[in-house]
């Protein structure tokens, strides 16, 4: 991936929440800086309550900055007009319950001032894209099922075809087949040359589908890298075969071992970010005010 | 409580000076408050947020984007609908069976009855749907708010200033509907109700006011009659077989006043007043005398009339008439030529009692010249316009109230307002801005209670009572504000025209009430605008 230009950019940006009289709350976010840039996939990592979906309310205009700058599209959060080309998943899908699927994408395209032509033949492709059942496609929203209301959301979110997207735990409520799905549009989406911004627990989606990732810890940046370069350790070696029969896996590990391999085990991959993640947390615990961040030159 | 359909009497270009004050007002309210707010919220960079938002505002005006708009409607729409909200249906379906069994099927029916069967359709269609309008319009955003579904909106393209109107449109329209239907179920019934027999009660009449004058016993002018001590107390009493009269002008008499036979059909409904009870079954006579204001001389009296009392009763002149052997015609000799001091067209009418000491009152609206009548359809459906607009305007102070407070609290506002708009509430609140109200203002009644003295009792003059004094000054110019930004709903009171067999004016009352509606779009929308921009739009 060449060097390309940012998409979003957030300059040391903070968020108070405050209480009804303007006393703090709480501290969500605490001066983020990141870039996300054309083409490609990033995720926004970290525990329960460490921000995520305030940076992406923030990005959005649904918050206001208490400091800080943001730069979406190369406009100002608070504009309207950029939303013609952003999509947004909420965290959970805050859609109207009374509405069926086609009325639901038919409203959401309304508000793109597509023609009822281009409605029509995008609900259709949307809903085929996200593989909601046929049949419940004219039954109200809020008969749904958690995974079916994930897959609306995801429509709606596509609807103007946008070229930036913002997934908030797009995974969340989906079966395995749904998730596999879900990974797979989000490449797709990247194959078509769209951004997309996504948070998520689930580390394993994380780390097939993002080019590069942050965590997130307490509301402050501990780790921003490509994928690659967190999870490649400079002092292990895997390797990946088809299927071993158990003598032939004996004979690889006495050759390992004669060229001084300690500790040689053969097993199936694991997730590694998992370990990466945990990591990460467990050292912000112990050591606050630490950071692990690529500089921004040389990420590419 | 008696109708008095003169007293709405407003010039024209006072609904439009009215307007300008409401329009004017409230907006400068909203902008001072909404730079207000953000100052305190935002402390000094809110002189900045609030410039950028007012010239934001303008833009988002001049690229209103109908589909957007429609798409926000319909929402409102299928909201309503699915969520049942037209169920008031039921009920009004219901109220109307029953009241079909209570109000009985005679074969004839009094005009009185006419009257409440009119008032209890027009009452009950506008306090069905207006319920109905003040919910959907108070909830509506709020509840977006709280289950988040606005997020999923306002990430879209849709403006601010777009999902206001949506609501606004929306909330009207299903009020609309829901008034439509109502008003047609309403009227079928009242025209099934009342018998084959009565239904030439079902009538508009179309009054042509004078401005009315009293002569005392010697015969000269006075600004009032005789007061009686009635409870009609607008009325002004004339004493029999004396000077004493009641003197009408009535302007630009024309052709187009008379009626099908080309006579001139006067109409009143004077009332009687007996100093002593003699044959309580004679009635009292009245004469109407009809002459030319620069030539007194030129007049044609009619012959004694008895005084209907408790009912309006007609006189009707011909065009022609003979006195003493010379004709006149009413319309070319008893009214002015025209020229330089008196304009064309003025008719002069004197109204005399003729039995010794007893009195005829009247008012100003007690004698009227009846044009040709309008069909009832014609009255019911301009009072429906007449609440149509108010679902209007309920639902735009609705709907902006709940950009900025919770529903409950915007639901409670948006009643208090339309109760504070009723012609009592705003003539209180006339006496108490001009300082007629005894006792003082708001504190200084409270210290008079406290302290047991009398609404008239000198106070003494001591700094606290100074303080309350001020304190009240400005609680009086908040009031004295509040009742320019609180519509007249004076205007509104098209049920009552038709109750009374009137038809609708437009000039005093449906363009007056056109326009205090559309005095309240800009400063609602305005609202409307400010509170979803600069709100964070999470539940809390
Ligand atoms: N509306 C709000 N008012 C007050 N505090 C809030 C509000 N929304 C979030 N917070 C607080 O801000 C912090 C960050 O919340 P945020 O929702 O951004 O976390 P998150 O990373 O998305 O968590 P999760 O993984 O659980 O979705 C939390 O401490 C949360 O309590
Ligand atoms: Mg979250």
């Amino acid at each position: 991936m060449s060097q390309s230009e940012p998409v979003i950019e957030i300059r040391n940006l903070s968020k108070i929440y405050r209480d009804f009289w303007g006393r703090p709350k709480v501290r969500a976010l605490n001066s983020l800086s990141l870039d996300v840039r054309k083409g490609e996939v990033f995720g926004l990592l970290g525990p329960n309550g460490s921000g995520k979906t305030t940076t992406l309310k923030l990005l959005l205009g649904l918050l206001f900055p208490t400091e800080g700058e943001i730069t979406i599209l190369g406009k100002s959060a608070a504009d309207v007009s950029k939303n013609e080309r952003i999509g947004y998943l909420p965290e959970e899908s805050y859609l109207y319950r009374f509405l069926n699927a086609y009325e639901t994408l038919d409203f959401y395209g309304r508000l793109f001032n597509m023609t009822a032509a281009q409605r029509k033949e995008r609900s259709e492709k949307l809903l085929d894209l996200v593989k909601l059942a046929p049949q419940a496609r004219r039954r109200q929203l809020k008969e749904y099922s958690k995974g079916m209301t994930r897959r609306i959301g995801v429509a709606q979110a596509l609807i103007n075809d946008p070229d930036l997207v913002m997934l908030d735990e797009p995974t969340s409520g989906l079966d395995p087949l749904g998730s596999r799905d879900m990974k797979d549009l989000i490449l797709d989406l990247k194959k078509q040359g769209k951004t997309v911004l996504m948070c998520s627990h689930l580390l394993a989606d994380v780390q097939d589908v993002c080019d590069r990732i942050a965590i997130l810890y307490g509301g402050e940046l501990k780790v921003m890298d490509r994928v690659d370069t967190l999870l490649k350790s400079e002092d292990k070696t895997q390797i990946n075969t088809s299927k071993l029969s158990a003598a032939a896996i004996s004979e690889v590990e006495a050759v390992l071992k004669r060229h001084g391999a300690s500790d040689v085990s053969v097993d199936h991959p694991t997730a590694t970010l998992e370990d990466l993640f945990l990591k990460t947390v467990q050292e912000s615990r112990d050591r606050p005010g630490h950071r692990n961040v690529a500089d921004r030159t040389s990420a590419t | 409580m008696y109708f008095d359909p003169a007293e709405n009497f407003i010039y024209p270009p006072y609904a439009i000076y009215n307007w300008m004050i409401v329009a004017g007002f409230f907006t400068a309210v909203v902008l001072v408050v909404s730079l207000l707010t953000l100052l305190v919220s935002k402390g000094s960079s809110g002189f900045g947020v609030f410039f950028t938002e007012l010239i934001g505002m303008l833009k988002d005006v001049f690229s209103l984007s109908p589909r957007r708009i429609w798409a926000l409607t319909r929402l409102t729409f299928m909201e309503a609908y699915r969520r049942k909200a037209l169920a008031v249906f039921v009920v009004f379906g219901l109220l109307f069976m029953f009241a079909g069994w209570f109000m009985g099927d005679s074969k004839e029916i009094q005009p009185d009855q006419v009257k409440v069967y009119i008032s209890f359709v027009l009452t009950a269609v506008s306090w069905l749907t207006l319920p109905v309008v003040l919910i959907l319009a108070c909830f509506g955003i709020p509840e977006d708010i709280r289950l988040r579904s606005i997020h999923t909106v306002v990430t879209k393209p849709a403006r601010r200033i777009e999902i206001v109107l949506g609501r606004m449109i929306g909330v009207s329209m299903i009020g609309w509907l829901v008034l439509s239907v109502m008003s047609v179920v309403g009227y079928l019934w009242i025209v099934r109700q009342i018998p084959q027999a009565s239904q030439e009660l079902l009538k508009c009449r179309v009054p042509i006011y004078g401005l009315v004058s009293f002569k005392d016993r010697e015969g000269n002018y006075g600004k009032e009659g005789i007061n009686v001590g009635d409870i009609w107390a607008f009325r002004s009493y004339i004493e029999g077989a004396t000077k004493s009269r009641a003197e009408w002008r009535f302007f630009n008499v024309d052709e187009t006043m008379l009626d099908s036979e080309g006579n001139l059909r006067l109409e009143n409904s004077f009332s009687a007043f007996r100093s002593y009870k003699g044959d309580m079954t004679r009635p009292l006579f009245y004469d109407i005398k009809l002459f030319n204001i620069e030539h007194p001389e030129i007049s044609y009296t009619t012959q004694p009339q008895p005084v209907n009392e408790f009912r309006s009763k007609q006189d009707i002149i011909p065009r022609k008439v003979t006195v003493d052997d010379v004709q006149y015609d009413i319309l070319n000799d008893l009214t002015t030529k025209g020229s330089d001091k008196v304009p064309k067209g003025i008719l002069g009418i004197e109204v005399a009692c003729i039995d010794r000491d007893q009195y005829i009152g009247m008012a100003r609206s007690d004698l009227f010249i009846r044009m040709p009548d309008r069909p009832f359809w014609v009255g019911y459906w301009k009072a429906i316009f007449g609440t149509a607009l108010t679902v209007l305007l309920v639902s735009m102070i609705g709907v902006a109230a709940s950009t900025m407070v919770k529903a409950p609290i915007a639901a409670v506002l948006t009643a208090v307002m339309y109760i504070l708009s009723g012609k009592n509430p705003h003539q209180f609140m006339d006496q108490l801005v001009a300082g007629q109200v005894q006792g003082g203002g708001v504190l200084e009644s409270v210290y008079r209670l406290v302290m047991h003295l009398g609404p008239s009792t000198e106070l003494p003059a001591n700094p606290a009572f100074t303080v309350v004094q001020i304190f009240d000054s400005i609680l009086m110019n908040f009031l004295w504000l509040c009742k320019q930004v609180i519509p007249r709903s004076q205007y509104f009171n098209m049920p009552e025209y038709v109750a009374n067999g009137f038809d609708v004016p437009w000039a005093t009352s449906l363009i007056p009430s056109l326009l205090v509606t559309s005095a309240f779009i800009i400063p609602c929308v305005m609202m409307g605008y400010f509170a979803l921009r600069t709100r964070e739009l999470e539940s809390k």
